[in-house]
């Protein structure tokens, strides 16, 4: 049972994925692939999803919770879930559906596991894959109760669409009733942030945790002025500890990049940030471990200490200037 | 106000090096330098914020982990808080977030806790399901990814915001007693205070079995470990300092970027 994220009235690219990925399992495990919403008017979304997939689609109206929230959500899908027994609820691994699923996986006894981004067969067991250790490592997991909670790295499982002449599957209308929340959505603030500066610049020189102290930023700030019209840009870790404005974060919960060049310097690589970078062009890396997970993300991977080393770029950037200075006079 | 704070001792994952094994699969070796999980200083810190502006506000903080689990609860108490809880689990290997969020639900019900928080998320895990499964099995209201917390109106509420995608902000009231998990960056988190540190290496922790609570269900099994696939060529630049700095210029005039 595939949970289409609650959007207000439109259907979630997010859903698309989560098909995709339905359609994976199926692959490996035989079943039918069933879509759920949940919330205020989802009708004409339900319609769409059953369109556009050929897949059957359970609306599930509920008066009164137009936006999304966790408490009705984890009280509406936990009694959906008891009634058709799937064999996997897959939920979109958001703010959304990563506050709802582990909820509702308690409730239901299911085995639960948050940002999986793959499904593959191992010693005969069916085992879904997602990031330990900061990133470090793979892990593979399976899961022994009847139902299993999962919830879906996005950017990872894509379909097109079925071609329109596939006949949409059937909607099944339910009503929910409103249950009295202990929480209640008052309304949504845009971020207010404006990162135009780096979302605009053709490089960038981002920093990380590893840059070890506010001081050292002039050392980014100083290799971008090297660089034709790059910017300093950096992780969350960086922005949260004051060193850089929130205008300059680069990841899910700040701005998504995809210059010409990115160096990252001191950046661990983690899922939440590299989903902000994956757009650039060329990567270069910079950090003293050589196990660091940015290093699967870059083209060049230097082991080196970016205090020591960014002075080190800026010198061999100089050394070349001067040598085609002096190559152009002999000539 | 009787608050609960969530900590993870976690291994220092810069340290943790991935070692090739057979069959393709991967192997960790772990040092054995433990440390509290970084996203679990901003809950502490959160806490510690409530009790000063509040009086009568008192801060209990616990951790499920093997015996040497318990250090991790020296730093919450040099931040201010004021009891520590050490839920003792038997063996080494961690029981996975369901249990861990039954054990702590178990100790936390009927102990009149009007906020549980935790961190996003632990450093080795990644799971971030802690939060909303203990949630779960004490019946309670919670939030996810809270970057806000103020006083509401109503005393027995809050007033909180949650970070969704792209840093924009969901604005929600909840009831207490609730559980939240907190994003980081909420707040900076203080440094310990030595006189603090000195007193709570006196008064150690409350320790507590977890055999005596629920028992932990293994409905989720790790069967292995991979390492992550290359996205990019990935190719690695040797020599000295001074010769990859060379070979990185020459890269960057190569492809115009100088
Ligand atoms: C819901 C949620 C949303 C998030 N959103 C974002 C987001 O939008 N953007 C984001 O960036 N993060 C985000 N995060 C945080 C993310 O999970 C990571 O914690 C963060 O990206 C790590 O930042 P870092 O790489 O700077 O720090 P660390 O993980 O501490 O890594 C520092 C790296 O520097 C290396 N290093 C140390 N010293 C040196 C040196 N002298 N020279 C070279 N290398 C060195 C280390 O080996 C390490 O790899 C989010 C987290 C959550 C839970
Ligand atoms: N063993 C543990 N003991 C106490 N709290 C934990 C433990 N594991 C996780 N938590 C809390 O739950 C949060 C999320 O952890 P996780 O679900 O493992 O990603 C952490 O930030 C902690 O606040």
């Amino acid at each position: 049972m595939v949970i289409a994220p609650c959007a207000n009235g439109r259907v979630h690219p997010e859903t698309d994925e989560l098909v995709a990925f339905g359609r994976r399992l199926q692959a490996l495990r035989a079943g039918a692939i069933g879509v759920c919403i949940v919330g205020g008017d989802v009708n004409v979304a339900a319609r769409e999803i059953a369109q556009r997939h050929s897949v059957p689609v359970t609306a599930i109206q509920a008066a009164g919770f137009s936006h999304y929230l966790s408490e009705p959500y984890v009280a509406v899908l936990t009694e959906e879930i008891e009634a058709v027994k799937p064999a996997f609820v897959c939920a979109p691994h958001t703010s959304q559906g990563w506050e709802w699923a582990p909820a509702v996986a308690a409730r239901i006894g299911a085995g639960c596991i948050c940002g999986v981004d793959g499904i593959t067969e191992c010693q005969g067991r069916l085992c879904f894959q997602k990031e330990l250790y900061g990133g470090k490592v793979k892990g593979l997991f399976s899961v022994s109760t009847t139902t299993t909670v999962i919830s879906v790295m996005p950017g990872i499982f894509t379909i097109k669409p079925a071609p329109p002449p596939c006949p949409p599957g059937p909607v099944t209308y339910k009503e929910a009733a409103w249950r009295p929340a202990q929480t209640r959505y008052v309304g949504t603030r845009q971020a207010g942030v404006d990162a135009s500066d780096i979302t605009a610049a053709p490089i960038i020189v981002a920093v990380g945790n590893g840059i070890g102290s506010p001081e050292n930023i002039a050392l980014a700030n100083r290799l971008a002025r090297r660089l034709p019209k790059a910017a300093v840009a950096g992780t969350r870790v960086v922005c949260d500890r004051g060193w850089l404005g929130y205008d300059r974060q680069v990841g899910i919960s700040g701005a998504s990049v995809a210059p010409a060049l990115y160096i990252a310097c001191g950046i661990s690589g983690a899922s939440q940030h590299v989903m902000g970078m994956r757009g650039a062009r060329f990567v270069i890396a910079i950090n003293t471990d050589p196990r660091a997970p940015i290093f699967n993300e870059a083209d060049i991977c230097i082991v080196e200490d970016i205090i020591r080393f960014i002075p080190l770029i800026e010198e061999a950037c100089g050394r070349l200037a001067e040598g085609t200075k002096e190559a152009i006079d002999v000539r | 106000m009787k608050i609960l704070v969530c900590v993870k001792q976690v291994p220092d994952v810069e340290r943790i090096v991935v070692r090739d094994a057979a069959d393709g699969m991967a192997a960790l070796d772990i040092s054995n330098e433990f440390r509290m999980n970084r996203f679990d200083e901003f809950a502490v810190e959160a806490a510690v914020r409530i009790k000063e502006s509040m009086a009568g506000a008192s801060i209990h903080v616990i951790t499920v982990g093997p015996g040497r689990a318990a250090d991790v609860l020296k730093r919450p108490l040099g931040m201010g808080a004021d009891q520590g809880i050490h839920l003792k689990t038997p063996t080494d290997a961690d029981p996975g977030p369901a249990a861990v969020a039954a054990f702590i639900a178990g100790y936390a019900r009927s102990r009149g806790y009007r906020l549980i928080l935790c961190g996003s998320m632990s450093e080795d895990g990644l799971n971030g399901q802690v939060g909303p499964m203990a949630a779960a099995y004490l019946d309670l209201p919670y939030a996810t990814q809270v970057i806000a917390i103020q006083p509401a109106p109503d005393p027995s509420e809050l007033s909180i915001e949650r970070e969704i995608e792209g840093g924009a902000r969901e604005m929600l009231a909840i009831r207490l007693p609730a559980l939240l998990t907190l994003q980081p960056g909420i707040n900076r988190p203080r440094y310990p205070s030595l006189s603090r540190l000195l007193r709570a290496h006196r008064q150690g922790v409350e320790t507590i079995p977890t055999e005596t609570l629920r028992p932990a269900e293994a409905w989720v099994e790790r069967l292995g470990l991979m390492a992550p696939p290359r996205m990019r060529a990935s190719q690695v630049l040797t020599g000295s300092a001074r010769e990859k700095a060379d070979r990185l210029a020459a890269i960057l005039k190569e492809k115009a970027f100088i």
